[in-house]
């Protein structure tokens, strides 16, 4: 089964590794040694092993796992199973049965991913086997519980692109007409002393002055103030983000921060009202106030205030765990509809992308808009990179893709760190939460409705997936750039974008047409959004994972090319048409296809 | 788009100032409007200063016209042009806003000054004039108009003569009959409207012998023989007069067996297997003290036309599949969640509204079925017989399914018209009782046929490339049930046809020439309908035809597979056990490992799949040959809501430049390049057609037709998509489905209770 459904997208076997091509001979001298090594990548056990496929049962194999990976591979079983997946992807693991069990594979494992699967194993019962096989995987899956390295650290991996290269922030504000007239770009941030978890460089109204950023700063929570983050090139509104505003149960108020808001809406001259995206639900919001949050009051003259009703990040993880119940290991079939509406999970993805959709069209109709959530790390970033998404056509290229990532999420602080747990053994951690896994789904639900919209297909948002887990890369690790900066990740670590952007071709969308004005409204109905089945049930052996339509796609080009050559081979060895004596491969001229009409097809 | 309600339409909206009304509607142009008629056609009845309503919130939109019912249709003519409406697919026997009275479900008329409002139907009163007509569509449209401005007698007479027309007393009274009858003296009998005719191949009809020889021929169906047992219809009124029976049978055997089946239908072979395995469709066998023998009798004359002797497997449909009438109510509560309830509410429970419809349920069912027939033709080698109580229905959608995951000839256009011709048409379902043509008998009403293209829909969505056709032409099928001039659709049975026909010429004394009957044009004469340029969104792009483009090893691949040994694989599927499967949960719970774990591998292999599961397990593991065997993939996450059928014109589901068509549209452009260049590879090469040429498939109109309906005519820069495309391409929503509350009373609520108040001449009114 695992042959079947891994090859396909899995994480290892998406780029070409240069170790597989041992042979067959040097198998006796040390189990599986044909498999892939990454350079840095080194082999700590390997032992007999079963695997209880939830699929076919029990499989007879081996096992190795490296600083990097568990791979498993069948010894009796033909087809031969196979799978292979980076321990980073481990979220916990445990033992199962014992010595007072009963049956032969009472020795068990037990291993939950963060991918949406299991994995369970049996183990023999002589040499203590399975405590072995546990401790290394429990050390190694989670080197920062045991002052171990993640692997990206050790990683050897040389690409030709240097992925960190791909967002230069001055390089984008400068691409978005920045500074300008009513903005400017401020260094205030440089040493991470304003705002720890905010990118060094920050976009803010032109006449704030930077001693009103350290106001604003001390009543917005964790010091995250109201900053640029796109700006309309013809109608000059833009999209700014921030935290919650300390307002508390007393209702304190800020004169700054109103003062400050005001500065944004002005900015924009053609702006009477800014209009304030809260994305809680407006309860939510209320109960912030408890905790010294909360949201802007009437006091804030010249704005509105809507609430998008968008759930926090302990809902979304719920209703993830509950769609994981009912595709792994089997598809619920008896009530698939209506359990898949019992998870809400397309619900909130509705509700996002149609937040989404709101801040794109106010944007585009020429005003300015503000968003927030509390923190201003999770929704927002939603939000704010998926109306950009819609609003921007270069953010739909596969640079300009990276580029968002990296200014709206890395840069901005969402905490990949918390959210994902890398290295972590904490499995049950309430910071964790598929926020990120979200917003992909949100950006593979506008590829759906717009397939010639984006320049990058499936396997790049796959790929992104995957590696957010695999800690191969430093690019998703820490919390924020302040935090990646201290590790010094740029140096001591690759970025996934260098595995992309040395291999571009595999993540292009072959249908992709270029519209560079286009403002993209996706319908964010039920009647359109659909579980994302590449991803959620990608390792059900029922699931066919290429993509048809764009396979065929790549087939008739590859024949287009064909007759292109046939043609000019036939021109240059000179033999004249028979009926006519046209040269060029454009397509026939009316006149042309009457002269045809005897020629049989 | 986003949720933003729509305030709730009050009926002050509706009136429209009055100055735009004088604006947009100049007299003069009015009295021009004239409805544009067919051979055969009359009005009826028609009305002036018809306004017919676009937006559901305001008149803003709203079209002014002249609303008239002639015996074919309703049909709306005006001077004003649609709003943001840059697209429309043209029937050339339809105008744009035209319904043909066929395709009315439900005629509603309103006056909502008085409050009151009426469901109408043939022959019955109304005592009010009405503002408003409401026509409800069998095709999804909801289509209203308003008289506030019209002359109130003329608009209750055309309101009274669309129910009255819609609902004819006797077959004859159809239309077609009109047409076909003026159609059959005019000189030039086949032009309609200037049809230019496509001079492609024909689809066989099957209602002679060389349509069956030639079948038997191209399946290698040696042992097997066409009949004509049945000529003149003599021994069963609803087979054909020609069908193909097992060469062991002779014809007196057939006689006297045909007295114990059901309406004399005798066992009708539909396909043969390479292998030698056929596939059989029979009615159940009246006399149970016959029963065994006779099953007995018809077993080994399938075996004996078998020729490795293979087994027999008999499938009762009846009870392994739901019935018609579950399939009409699951469609009936489809259509109320597609179209009839407000966006907005029914949002929130869409997924589980969609289940408890039931009719992807349905549709799984029926593919699931085929699949597992196939499986037994394929897989085991052995012969089927489909049996149903009449064999008109159930058989009709799982033979043809069968046949077409089979037989990749049927996924041509061709070959798919031919199937339905043979397995729909000549086996007699009952297309008139099943359309509920006369609105007769709502119990017979069933979307069977829909039914079948949803599920071919689905194959189709999951192998684009297998199929010649494309969505576009499915639901334009679909959609011509409603036009009832197509022999296709209009009858029973091939008996039925033949002899109304007959005596519809009698009584209207036409000559009836050698043919001796008037023939009904098929629907697969397509250039009735559409122009030569529109039929070419039929044509997939995507299409590997036989022998078709295989760049990636440049075999041609061949439609006989390779047999192997199914046995010989790990690779385990999941159950397709009735859906039953927490069952053979190899996934216990943590703590219950041990107990759950079978100690030996291969008895749990065998205990975690039958064979068939297996052979489908084994077949999804492989790419899939495309012009070989198909199977759907039925996980219940799989199958889809036919989008383009159900919400094309839903306008708050339209995805504006966006949807399908807009890939669908890239890689048209790329097949009309490939096109080209085969054109001119062919100058060189002195007329011989390239072998790989994915338009040298059959069913290609015209050498000198280009195939696709987008065309790159700059092949270097190929344009972005066009703006008028959108989800719903080529329909428009523009006008087509306007929803309204009426009274305060939600729309919906108003049309489930509606049959209640058939009689009622007024629903108690609620005060506004």
């Amino acid at each position: 089964m695992a042959s079947a459904s891994i090859p396909a997208y899995s994480s290892n076997a998406l780029e070409n590794s240069s170790t597989k091509n041992a042979s067959r001979e040097s198998l006796k001298m040390e189990p599986l040694s044909d498999m892939p090594l990454l350079p840095g990548e080194e082999r700590v056990i390997d032992k007999d092993i079963i695997y209880i496929c939830p699929f076919s049962g029990a499989v007879k194999g081996k096992v190795v796992i490296t600083n990097y990976r568990l791979y498993f591979r069948s010894v009796e079983a033909e087809p031969v199973v196979t799978f292979d997946v980076p321990l980073g992807t481990i979220s916990r693991v445990e033992k199962m049965g014992g010595a007072s069990s009963r049956g032969e594979n009472s020795y068990g494992l037990d291993i939950t991913c963060k991918d949406m699967r299991n994995l369970r194993f049996a183990l023999k019962q002589e040499g203590h086997s399975r405590r072995d096989i546990f401790d290394i995987l429990f050390r190694h899956a989670f080197p920062l519980s045991h002052g171990l390295q993640l692997f990206a650290f050790l990683s050897q991996e040389k690409f030709e692109e240097n992925g960190w290269n791909v967002y230069n922030p001055m390089q984008e504000f400068r691409r978005q007409g920045l500074p300008n007239d009513s903005w400017r770009i401020t260094f205030l941030n440089e040493n991470y002393e304003l705002c720890d978890t905010y990118p060094a460089l920050l976009a803010v109204p032109f006449k704030a002055s930077d001693e009103d950023l350290r106001k604003v700063a001390t009543f917005r929570s964790r010091g995250r103030i109201p900053v640029l983050s796109w700006i309309h090139p013809e109608k000059q509104a833009v999209i700014t983000r921030c935290s919650q505003p300390l307002v508390g149960m007393s209702g304190k108020r800020n004169r700054d921060d109103e003062r400050y808001l005001d500065l944004i809406r002005e900015a924009n001259g053609g702006t009477s009202k800014l209009t304030i995206f809260d994305a809680r639900p407006n309860v939510n919001a209320v109960a912030n106030k408890a905790t010294g949050g909360g949201y802007e009051g009437e006091d804030y003259q010249n704005a509105e205030l809507v609430f998008l009703d968008i759930h926090n990040i302990h809902v979304m993880r719920e209703s993830l765990k509950k769609l994981k119940d009912i595709v792994y290991p089997h598809v619920e079939e008896a009530h698939w509809l209506s359990s898949l509406e019992s998870t809400h999970w397309l619900e909130h993805v509705k509700l996002v992308l149609a937040g989404a959709i709101q801040v794109a069209d106010k944007v585009s109709s020429g005003q300015s808009v503000l968003v927030h959530c509390s923190d201003g790390w999770d929704r927002t970033a939603q939000l704010t990179s998926l109306s950009m998404l819609m609003l921007d056509s270069f953010y739909r290229t596969l640079h300009g893709f990276q580029v968002l990532l990296q200014k709206e999420w890395l840069g901005f602080g969402h905490k990949f760190g918390s959210r994902i747990g890398h290295g972590d053994k904490n499995h049950a951690d309430a910071d964790r939460s598929p926020i990120f896994l979200q917003f992909i789904d949100c950006v593979w639900q506008m590829t759906k409705q717009f397939p010639t919209a984006f320049e990058f297909n499936d396997r790049l948002l796959l790929t992104v997936l995957d590696h957010l887990y695999s800690c191969r890369f430093g690019t998703f690790l820490y919390n924020c750039e302040s935090a990646r900066d201290a590790n010094e990740v740029k140096t001591k670590t690759v970025s996934l974008w260098s595995l992309v952007n040395s291999d571009r071709s595999s993540y292009i969308n072959p249908f992709y047409t270029m519209e560079s004005s286009r403002v993209l409204y996706p319908v964010a109905s039920m009647r359109h959004l659909e579980l994302w089945v590449g991803y959620y049930i990608r390792w059900n052996p029922r699931i066919r994972h290429q993509s048809p339509v764009e396979q065929r796609y790549r087939e008739l080009l590859a024949l287009k090319d064909q007759y292109l050559k046939k043609l000019e081979e036939l021109q240059l060895s000179g033999s004249a048409p028979r009926l006519s004596n046209s040269t060029a491969p454009s397509p026939a001229s009316p006149t042309q296809r009457v002269t045809h009409m005897h020629t049989p097809f | 788009m986003f949720s933003v309600k729509p305030l709730k339409p009050t009926f002050k909206s509706y009136l429209p100032p009055l100055q735009t009304e004088l604006t947009k509607t100049p007299q003069p142009t009015i009295n021009k409007l004239e409805a544009k008629l067919l051979p055969g056609e009359i009005v009826v009845n028609e009305v002036n200063f018809v306004r017919k309503c676009i937006g559901a919130e305001s008149s803003r939109d709203d079209l002014w016209g002249k609303l008239i019912c002639t015996n074919f249709k309703i049909s709306f003519v005006t001077h004003d042009a649609l709003p943001q409406q840059k697209f429309q697919y043209a029937n050339r026997l339809l105008g744009e806003h035209d319904v043909p009275l066929a395709c009315v479900e439900q005629v509603v008329t309103v006056n909502d000054a008085k409050g009151k409002q009426k469901v109408l139907g043939s022959n019955q009163k109304l005592k009010f004039n009405p503002t408003e007509l409401i026509v409800y569509c069998k095709d999804f449209r909801i289509v209203r108009f308003r008289f506030d401005e019209a002359g109130p007698e003329s608009a209750k007479k055309v309101c009274l003569a669309i129910a009255h027309y819609s609902q004819p007393a006797d077959l004859q009274l159809l239309f077609g009959f009109e047409y076909v009858g003026k159609r059959h003296c005019a000189p030039s009998g086949d032009q309609v409207n200037g049809a230019d005719r496509a001079g492609g191949p024909q689809t066989p009809l099957f209602d002679r012998t060389c349509d069956w020889d030639r079948e038997i021929k191209r399946t290698g169906a040696s042992e097997w023989r066409v009949c004509s047992v049945n000529e003149g219809f003599s021994v069963s009124p609803s087979l054909p007069e020609y069908f193909v029976v097992p060469v062991s049978l002779a014809d007196q055997d057939l006689k006297q067996y045909s007295g114990f089946f059901t309406a004399q239908r005798i066992p009708l072979w539909c396909w043969n297997h390479h292998n030698g395995s056929a596939l059989v469709r029979m009615a159940s066998i009246r006399d149970p003290a016959q029963q065994r023998k006779l099953d007995q009798r018809i077993c080994n004359a399938v075996t004996r036309s078998h020729p490795k002797r293979g087994d027999v497997l008999k499938s009762d449909l009846d009870k392994s599949l739901p019935s018609i009438q579950d399939v009409q109510a699951a469609f009936v509560r489809l259509r109320h969640i597609c179209v009839i309830e407000p966006f907005e509410e029914s949002e929130e429970k869409w997924l589980s509204s969609m289940e408890s419809s039931r009719w992807l349920e349905y549709v799984r069912a029926f593919l699931k079925h085929s699949a597992e027939v196939v499986y037994m033709l394929e897989g085991k080698q052995a012969s089927v017989i489909l049996q149903e109580e009449e064999d008109r229905d159930l058989s009709c959608v799982v033979s043809s399914l069968v046949q077409i995951m089979l037989d990749p000839h049927f996924r041509s256009l061709q070959g798919f018209q031919s199937l339905v011709q043979k397995e729909w048409v000549m086996a007699g379902h009952r297309f008139l009782d099943r359309c509920n043509h006369l609105k007769r008998n709502d119990k017979e009403e069933a979307p069977l046929f829909l039914l079948f293209l949803d599920c071919v829909w689905q194959l189709m969505n999951q192998y684009p490339a297998a199929f010649e056709f494309t969505e576009t032409y499915l639901t334009v099928l679909s959609d011509s049930m409603w036009v009832p001039v197509f022999s296709t659709f209009l009858f029973n049975c091939a008996r039925q046809h033949t002899e109304h026909s007959r005596d519809f010429a009698r009584s209207k004394n036409i000559p009836l020439g050698r043919d001796k009957a008037l023939r009904f044009p098929p629907v697969w004469d397509w250039s009735q309908q559409f122009t030569l340029k529109d039929q070419a969104l039929f044509n997939s792009p995507l299409y590997v035809g036989k022998g078709g483009p295989c760049v990636q090893n440049g075999a041609v691949k061949s439609f006989k597979r390779t047999k192997k040994n199914y046995s010989s694989t790990l690779r385990g599927m999941p159950s397709l056990r009735n859906g039953l499967l927490g069952e053979h949960d190899y996934f216990p719970r943590r703590s219950s490992l041990v107990l759950r774990l079978r100690p030996d591998f291969s008895q749990l292999r065998e205990a975690a799949e039958s064979p068939s599961e297996r052979f489908f397990g084994d077949w999804l593991s492989r790419p899939p040959d495309l012009q070989g065997l198909l199977l759907p993939q039925l996980l219940p996450s799989h199958l889809k809501l036919w989008r383009l059928y159900f919400l094309r014109w839903v306008p708050e589901a339209q995805i504006s430049r966006g949807g399908p068509i807009t890939a669908f549209h890239k890689l048209s452009l790329l097949a009309d390049e490939i096109e080209t260049l085969q054109r001119q590879l062919r100058q060189y090469k002195g007329g011989a057609p390239p072998s790989s040429a994915p338009a040298s498939a059959p069913g290609t109109p015209q050498p000198e037709q280009r195939r696709m309906y987008f065309k790159a005519d700059t092949p270097r820069d190929p344009p972005s998509p066009p703006d008028y495309l959108s989800s719903s391409f080529p329909f428009s929503p523009v006008g087509n489905l306007c929803r309204r509350s009426i009274l305060g009373t939600p729309l919906s609520k108003f049309l489930s209770g509606a049959k209640i108040w058939l009689s009622t001449e007024t629903l108690a009114s609620e005060t506004l």
